[in-house]
């Protein structure tokens, strides 16, 4: 997931990147600096999109072919080669049409009606019906196909299809976040599953189609050219590089090698945040958050006040700045801005504030702590868990800090074996509130490492994941109530939200992500 | 099994008086000048205390400062940490390292090559254990026990005695073998010394050198390690200050910030050239 | 000579055999688990158990070293749990970029073995031999990644000539891949060319005190041309000989430049197949290492019994 970006950070400092050829003698050849100084200033957003070209892209992390059907680590994949029923309007948070043109959804929320695109056909040439759909929901409820949303999609108990191009699903109860599942769930081609979980052939029906994987190095996409939306794409094509260090990726940036970088961190980033010739765009949906995790099986971390108090003790902003290099949302709650559940005073409820810490930890009886804090050995994080570590250490509270490489970390977080605080990344807070509870693994009512449970806590995950409309204000008054169960407990102490970062040469247009930070390049152009 | 081992003549035939030997290599240009680097990093590491008033681990708002700023004589890292404080930590927690690790592999490596060359079963399972350390790299060896045992300073010095047990036991093994067929050791058999007797007497002594000199070499080669280990992010668990995590922080900011690579990267040069240069001096000691 | 082969070969090939085995079990003492950092993020227990079923995870451990062997003997490794891809094509694939450093490595090491060997065998005067020793002495000691630190911040953030890291491929586009190789592959070279001038200087100095080179030289044969036309080429052989032990280190110390300098090479690899436990890959990696290792080890020891008949017969 785009959380292992965070982790990459150390960046280039390479400004005459590609090219030295003018201190190397070889008359004729310019230097990458002149040929930075002669170029012309960056074109506006004016004008009309330009038609053709390939677009070169850098990615830090590679195709696990394995994990097709998760949010997958490979961002610039999914929205390539597939689509899904609906896509999300970023900002308002309303599903649009995508392979499916309408739906209802019954007034009890038990049961939804899609009408399916007519004409539609996969990258090999069969045509998309509702019989793909079908699978596409049985295929999420694979374990293993390890999807995010599956326990989601098992919700669905029974599906009639009503002709090729109509269908229903009903559900066991009616769930606020069914539309997460719909933006989540590509429609891959059935026939040819196995190859695609094998990394041999991945068929969709989406914008480009995949014409070769060569793993460690890239991706090459060929543009559809039956692509259902019309005169979509502009590219012709698109190349993905697989680069997997960040300062690298950056050298590559610098060096127009490729037009978008995907994967850099707000710390990789700083040597072009402010060059004209790139730009730098901040998504803050599908990048996840960095949290303090508490065990409460560990005394005296079983009493809320000293995890309050740990809460209080640290200063969000100053790891937003020295460790994320200002990008991101410093935050006591996991919901990035455009979430329904966000709100001002919950993020700012634990401002710093250390004599509050102190006061709390002396109000608990908890004097003279001294806690094990892991974290994962990768440079952001080790940052970040150090200056949890001091601010930790000004209240009293002595932590020694327990690098995890990321199979360790994983293993302990998933089988309840964290020591008494962790630092750590988590997803899931960006689409419908009630997601992060069912489906992110800190958060899980059921089981989650923190070992919390709390009937309370379950009762409220439970009536926020069981609204029909998502929309509708008891849906919102339950948000608020997961806000503020989540700000009371302090299982979770979130710090800081990512921004999911996308640095392109300027003249690269239109280029968006899903909710799921998939990329999205149906209207994006080179001006 | 014969073997080839550069062992010189001249070291051979009489019991020789070690510590003079040592000594006298040690008073040459070269072993004063590494005496010299190696003596200067150790002294500032000790007195760090005395000339530095900050806690190398306390961190302020002002990030990134030029050296000279405010009290920070050095300047600060991206935490604002004290740059100068954390360097001379650093020599500590890297001296620490060293003297933990060198003892030990000297020791086990020795003790195998005795084992080995008292029986021939044993020395074949010897060389092959050695055989197989040696075909890793020592990073390549660092990150699977990493793995294993976590990061820590405890696995560093498991890596770096790793890394050096099979070059004590091979010298060593080596130099036995050469010196236990001299004419003196042959004498002394003939002339009724026991096995234990002629070991300790006549061989050891002799086939010493090559162990003592390579004692300094693996220190060298301990402090490369540490800070190649920390380089790729298993080094010395923070936030304790070593000289390899420093520099591999200082990276994302040569540009802005060269001071911050350069202390550490001053220190390792120093260090290293220095011990390198204490091994030749001893080594030409031990040939005279 | 053959009969020198027959024993040391069985004995090479039980290193490879016992190295395998060593690699699988630590591989599988180490905590972690690949099904675990497959199954991504926030994963169901059952989804856990069900891709560990599908890797074969779940059969007993020397069940699992059988199969792995079976297929390793016929040059099948598998395939890599998070990378996807055949094991041995991702492998070739890095091999081929960390060969490329190392033979950039190579080519500039003997260059520079063979300028300085030359120089110091005929500079004479003290300042200059001085000069060209402390020069020798510290490139041979001083770590990759401390003189790697110190070219990044010369050439590519002071005089920004040339890229601080990353790679191109030399053969698709040989002008800029030359750049991005020219900095690591000379950081590495360093400490090897320091090892060569020394072999060159001494043979050139052995040469010359020949008996045939003073007969020479009394006869008026100019001394450059004596240089180049006799001393050298009888130097060479020995160096030779020691360049081939230094491949190892070439290799071995590619490891870390490749970390300095972002090269996506078997180090990188390395990297981040343990860290994510993808055993596949480490296992084949580790093995090649180990291999290289034995031939290398086996060539030397050869070149030995070569020249010394009472090995061969020992």
């Amino acid at each position: 997931m785009s959380l292992s970006t965070f982790a990459t950070s150390r960046r280039t400092v390479l400004r005459a990147a590609g090219a030295g050829a003018v201190a190397l003698g070889l008359a004729g050849c310019k230097s990458a600096v002149d040929e930075k100084r002669d170029q012309a200033a960056p074109a506006g957003s004016g004008g009309a999109p330009k038609r053709g070209g390939t677009l070169q892209i850098g990615s830090i992390s590679d195709l696990t072919p394995a994990l097709l059907f998760t949010q997958n680590s490979l961002t610039a994949l999914h929205r390539l080669v597939f689509n899904t029923l609906t896509g999300y309007d970023p900002k308002t948070l309303q599903p649009q049409p995508q392979l499916a043109t309408s739906w209802q959804v019954a007034p009890d929320g038990t049961s939804v009606t899609f009408q399916l695109r007519e004409g539609v056909k996969f990258h090999s040439g069969r045509p998309f019906t509702a019989d793909d759909v079908v699978w596409a929901i049985q295929n999420l409820k694979d374990p293993k196909r390890s999807a995010q949303l599956r326990a989601t999609a098992a919700v669905v108990s029974d599906v009639s299809v009503k002709s090729p191009t109509e269908l229903t699903l009903r559900l066991a109860h009616p769930v606020s976040n069914l539309f997460d599942l719909f933006e989540f769930m590509v429609i891959a081609d059935k026939e040819s599953v196995e190859d695609a979980v094998a990394g041999k052939r991945i068929v969709g029906t989406g914008p480009f189609a995949l014409k070769s994987w060569t793993p460690g190095a890239g991706l090459s996409f060929t543009r559809n050219p039956d692509y259902f939306v019309p005169d979509r794409p502009y590219f012709d094509g698109v190349e993905v590089r697989i680069i997997p260090q960040a300062d690298a990726l950056l050298v590559a940036l610098r060096s127009k090698q490729v037009q978008l970088a995907i994967g850099l961190s707000g710390r990789d980033v700083q040597p072009v945040k402010d060059d004209g010739q790139f730009s730098i765009r901040q998504f803050d949906h599908g990048s996840g958050a960095v949290y303090v995790g508490a065990n409460v099986s560990v005394k005296p971390l079983d009493d809320k006040r000293v995890r309050q108090a740990v809460s209080f003790a640290v200063n969000r902003d100053r790891i937003l700045q020295q460790a994320l290099g200002g990008y991101g949302l410093a935050s006591s709650t996991p919901w990035p801005k455009s979430s329904p559940a966000y709100s001002d005073a919950t993020a700012k409820r634990y401002a710093y504030d250390p004599a509050r810490a102190k006061a709390l930890l002396a109000e608990a009886g908890a004097g003279e702590l001294s806690l094990p804090l892991a974290h994962l050995a990768l440079p952001s994080y080790t940052v970040a868990a150090q200056m949890v570590q001091f601010d930790l250490q000004q209240v009293g509270v002595k932590t020694t800090l327990e690098p995890l490489d990321a199979a360790k970390f994983q293993t302990q977080l998933i089988n309840q074996t964290m020591p008494a605080l962790w630092v750590g990344g988590h997803g899931f807070a960006q689409v419908h509130p009630s997601t992060l509870a069912v489906s992110a693994y800190p958060f899980n009512e059921a089981k989650n490492t923190s070992k919390f449970s709390d009937p309370q806590y379950t009762e409220i995950v439970q009536k926020a994941w069981n609204q029909a409309d998502a929309d509708s204000a008891a849906a919102k008054a339950a948000y608020q109530d997961l806000s503020e169960v989540l700000l009371d407990r302090q299982f979770v102490i979130d710090l800081v939200v990512l921004a999911n970062l996308y640095a392109s040469t300027s003249n690269l247009q239109g280029v968006t992500q899903n909710l799921y930070a998939d990329t999205v390049l149906d209207d994006a152009y080179l001006a | 099994m014969t073997t080839l081992t550069a062992v010189p003549a001249s070291a051979a035939v009489r019991r020789p008086r070690i510590r003079n030997r040592y000594l006298r290599g040690l008073a040459t240009p070269r072993g004063v000048i590494g005496l010299a680097l190696v003596g200067l990093v150790l002294a500032v590491g000790l007195a760090a205390p005395l000339l530095t008033s900050y806690d190398p681990d306390f961190q302020t708002a002002d990030a990134l400062v030029s050296p000279g700023t405010g009290d920070h004589l050095w300047g600060t890292d991206e935490i604002g940490r004290d740059l100068l404080s954390r360097l001379l930590y650093g020599i500590r927690s890297d001296v620490l390292v060293v003297l933990a690790a060198v003892p030990i592999a000297a020791l086990v490596g020795c003790g195998l090559a005795l084992l080995a060359t008292a029986h021939r079963a044993a020395d074949v399972a010897v060389q092959r254990l050695f055989d197989l350390l040696l075909s890793f790299p020592g990073l390549i060896l660092g990150l699977t026990v990493t793995a294993i045992m976590g990061v820590g300073r405890g696995t560093i010095i498991v890596v770096i005695a790793l890394v050096e047990t099979p070059a004590f036991g091979r010298l060593l093994r080596g130099a036995i073998l050469v010196h236990r067929d001299r004419e003196y050791a042959v004498a002394a058999r003939v002339g009724g010394a026991g096995p234990l007797r002629l070991l300790t007497r006549h061989v050891l002594p002799n086939a010493a050198d090559p162990v003592v000199v390579h004692v300094a070499l693996a220190m060298s080669v301990a402090v490369i390690l540490e800070g190649a280990m920390s380089f790729i992010g298993i080094g010395i668990r923070p936030p304790e200050a070593s000289l390899g995590s420093t520099l591999a922080a200082s990276r994302p900011y040569l540009e802005d910030h060269p001071a911050y690579a350069l202390g550490p990267l001053a220190v390792i040069t120093a260090l290293v050239v220095g011990l390198n240069l204490i091994a030749e001096a001893l080594n030409r000691g031990a040939r005279r | 000579m053959t009969g020198y082969l027959l024993r040391r070969l069985p004995s090479a090939f039980g290193v490879l055999l016992l190295a395998s085995f060593a690699i699988f079990l630590v591989l599988r003492a180490v905590p972690g688990d690949p099904a675990e950092t497959l199954a991504g993020s926030d994963p169901s227990p059952a989804a856990v158990d069900a891709i560990r079923h599908d890797l074969g995870l779940d059969r007993p451990l020397l069940a699992q070293y059988a199969s792995w062997l079976g297929h390793a003997v016929r040059g099948d490794f598998g395939r890599s749990y998070l990378i996807g891809g055949s094991v041995s094509d991702l492998l070739g694939q890095r091999i081929g970029n960390t060969v490329e450093l190392t033979l950039g490595a190579l080519v500039f090491s003997v260059t520079l073995g063979l300028v300085l060997g030359v120089l110091g065998a005929t500079v004479k005067n003290r300042f200059g031999q001085t000069l060209l020793s402390a020069f020798n002495s510290v490139s041979l000691v001083v770590p990759g990644y401390v003189t790697g630190f110190v070219f990044v911040f010369l050439f590519a953030v002071t005089w920004q000539v040339l890229p601080a890291g990353g790679h191109e491929s030399i053969l698709a586009d040989p002008q800029i891949g030359f750049q991005y190789v020219l900095m690591p592959a000379l950081v590495l070279a360093l400490p090897v060319s320091a090892i060569l001038s020394r072999y060159v200087k001494d043979g050139i100095e052995q040469a010359l005190s020949e008996d045939y080179a003073r007969t020479a030289k009394s006869l008026g044969v100019p001394p450059r041309r004596l240089l180049w036309r006799h001393a050298l080429p009888n130097a060479l052989p020995p160096v030779l000989t020691a360049l081939g032990m230094q491949i190892g280190v070439l290799l071995g110390g590619a490891v870390v430049i490749e970390a300095v300098f972002a090269w996506p090479g078997l180090g990188t690899l390395a990297e981040q197949a343990v860290t994510r436990r993808d055993y596949p890959v480490v296992q084949a990696l580790l093995l090649f290492l180990v291999a290289v290792f034995v031939v290398v080890q086996l060539l030397t020891d050869i070149a030995y019994a070569l020249l010394d008949p009472r090995v061969r017969l020992g």
